[in-house]
């Protein structure tokens, strides 16, 4: 496992450092990233700005004219001493309706014979298991996520779409992903998903955070067109379990 | 309180204030002004806070017609502007009454202009800010680009007298500029040839380049093992290394994060310079230490505050 003995502060420009941790996707090395999140946060230091997390890094923004860089510097090792999974708050789990038919999970067909699989095993697999949220981002909403069972790892598509239908649920590698806005996108749609992870009429736009569980609930045509409906008319609300939900 | 008409938007005029800060961590980019500040400057011209919402004008200017008595002020590219058809000058106060119209026309240098009236763009505030981030259809009005018809409110105006920016402390925009730039987080993928290359430049400002990053080319940046990385955030500025070996900056509407090499970042202070090269414009990188751009930085903090009269 390639996490550093010792945190790498690298400069990114005037205004922003990245803590680095180590250097692959794994979820004990995440987890020590949202953990330091967490713990600058609680510490509400002036001048630190807005933290963005990923696989294995911290990219945190701060003003040089209220904080230097050598004290942030100094900060941020102390908590990385600290920065472990069990210092976070409980995980929540979200529970996503997904149609894995006709031209909702256009791709279906063609991944499972990739796989040499029947699609309906490939969407039973997909269903099954449980994802973790490393991070949120590229595009709004969007959930960088790992869980899936290894018969599903699937090389990513030789020539990526210009265009991904929103609400498509999607694998590539070992990663499974949803486009919360129309996207290029270079992995495998084998369904879709009625509820909205980006909607910026929202007074709270994004629906996934950091750190989030997803589980899949494989639904029908009729239950999702049902679902979608109720997602127009604001009156849908995903199911979530967890001490933060 | 009155409206803004807008009679022309112009091919991409859009409403921002200095950004939208909190969300990168769920994917939603800061936007805000491209030139910052050539944004607090027309703000501070008309007596707004730095933090007020005004319009910022690509290429080809809005036209705009006035509901009441208003001081206004165009700072940035110079798109020749014009009250009822009469030059008026940039960089300075301006008062327009009930009924006048301001135009501002094609950029004859520069890129971006910004339009600030006394009393700022009163549009919703989304998620702490009234920047609009057109791909993700948020903030300014409706979440995009003005177009003929918008009525844009503006909010109550303190009194104050008309100012203007010194003479000389105005930027020039011309085809060449040169910003300063801090090594990394990735720069430790590229083979000295390589950064010494990004180093000497100059690179050329592509067509392609918009909100989201300005794309460029010249001389080849050699990686040593492959332009892909275990995708990490992606900082304002950042110079982002893909596969031909090429640059592109990624500026206000960048995505949040990213899995290519970041062989650089340019300093806040000189974001402004990129934003106004216009495709073809030549831009070199010079290398600075952390320490050195906090003080280029404290130093163009005084410069901005010493410019207006």
């Amino acid at each position: 496992m390639t996490i550093w003995p010792e945190p790498r502060l690298l400069p990114c420009g005037d205004r922003a450092v990245s803590v680095e941790l180590g250097d692959e996707v794994n979820r004990e090395l995440n987890a020590r990233v949202l953990a330091l999140e967490y713990l600058l946060q609680q510490r509400h230091l002036p001048g630190v700005g807005e933290t963005v997390p990923s696989y294995r890094a911290l990219l945190v923004y701060y003003d040089p004219l209220v904080i230097g860089y050598e004290a942030l510097g100094a900060t941020l090792r102390e908590l990385c001493v600290r920065a472990r999974p069990e210092v976070l708050p409980p995980a929540r789990t979200v529970e996503l309706p997904c149609c894995y038919e006709g031209e909702l999970g256009f791709e279906l067909g063609a991944a499972a014979e990739k796989l040499g699989l029947a699609p309906a095993e490939v969407a039973r697999l997909h269903a099954s298991a449980d994802y973790y949220v490393y991070f949120v981002g590229f595009t709004p909403g969007l959930p960088y996520m790992t869980g899936m069972p290894e018969r599903l790892t699937i090389p990513r598509l030789q020539n990526p779409r210009t265009k991904t239908p929103p609400g498509s649920v999607s694998i590539g590698g070992i990663q499974c992903c949803i486009y919360p806005i129309e996207s290029p996108g270079g992995f495998w749609v084998l369904g879709r998903t009625p509820v909205r992870l980006y909607d910026p009429d929202a007074p709270d736009p994004i629906l996934l955070r950091a750190g989030d569980h997803v589980r899949f609930r494989a639904v029908d045509r009729a239950e999702y067109d049902a679902i979608a409906a109720l997602v127009e008319a604001g009156r849908y609300a995903p199911r979530i379990t967890g001490a933060a939900a | 309180m009155s409206d803004l008409v807008v009679q022309d938007g112009g091919p991409l005029t859009t409403i921002q204030d200095l950004g939208r800060f909190g969300h990168l961590r769920v994917g939603i980019p800061t936007s805000g002004p491209m030139d910052r500040e050539a944004l607090l400057l027309a703000n501070r011209l008309v007596g707004n806070p730095d933090g007020a919402a005004a319009l910022e004008c690509t290429l080809i200017g809005p036209r705009v017609e006035f509901a009441d008595d208003r001081l206004v002020a165009v700072t940035g590219a110079d798109m020749a502007p014009t009250v009822n058809g009469a030059p008026v000058p940039a960089w300075e106060t301006v008062p327009v009454k009930r009924g006048d119209v301001l135009r501002l026309g094609p950029a004859r240098t520069g890129v971006r202009a910004y339009l600030a009236v006394a009393g700022g763009l009163e549009t919703p505030v989304v998620l702490g800010s009234r920047s609009t981030y057109v791909r993700g259809r948020l903030g300014g009005l409706g979440g995009r680009a003005l177009r003929k018809g918008d009525r844009l409110p503006l909010g109550a105006a303190a009194p104050v007298r008309p100012r203007r920016v010194r003479p000389g402390h105005a930027p020039v925009y011309g085809g060449e500029a040169t910003v300063a730039v801090i090594l990394g987080p990735q720069d430790d993928r590229f083979t000295a040839a390589g950064i010494a290359a990004f180093l000497t430049g100059p690179y050329e400002v592509l067509p392609q380049s918009d909100r989201m990053g300005a794309r460029l080319k010249g001389p080849f940046i050699e990686h040593t093992r492959g332009h892909d990385i275990v995708s990490d955030g992606v900082p304002m500025g950042g110079i982002q290394v893909i596969g031909e070996g090429q640059p592109i900056v990624l500026l206000a509407d960048r995505q949040s994060a990213g899995g290519y090499t970041k062989i650089a970042t340019v300093c806040s202070f000189h974001l402004g310079r990129i934003a106004q090269l216009k495709p073809g414009g030549r831009l070199s990188f010079r290398r600075v230490t952390v320490a050195e751009a906090h003080a280029m930085l404290r130093d163009s903090r005084r410069a901005l505050d010493a410019a207006i009269e």
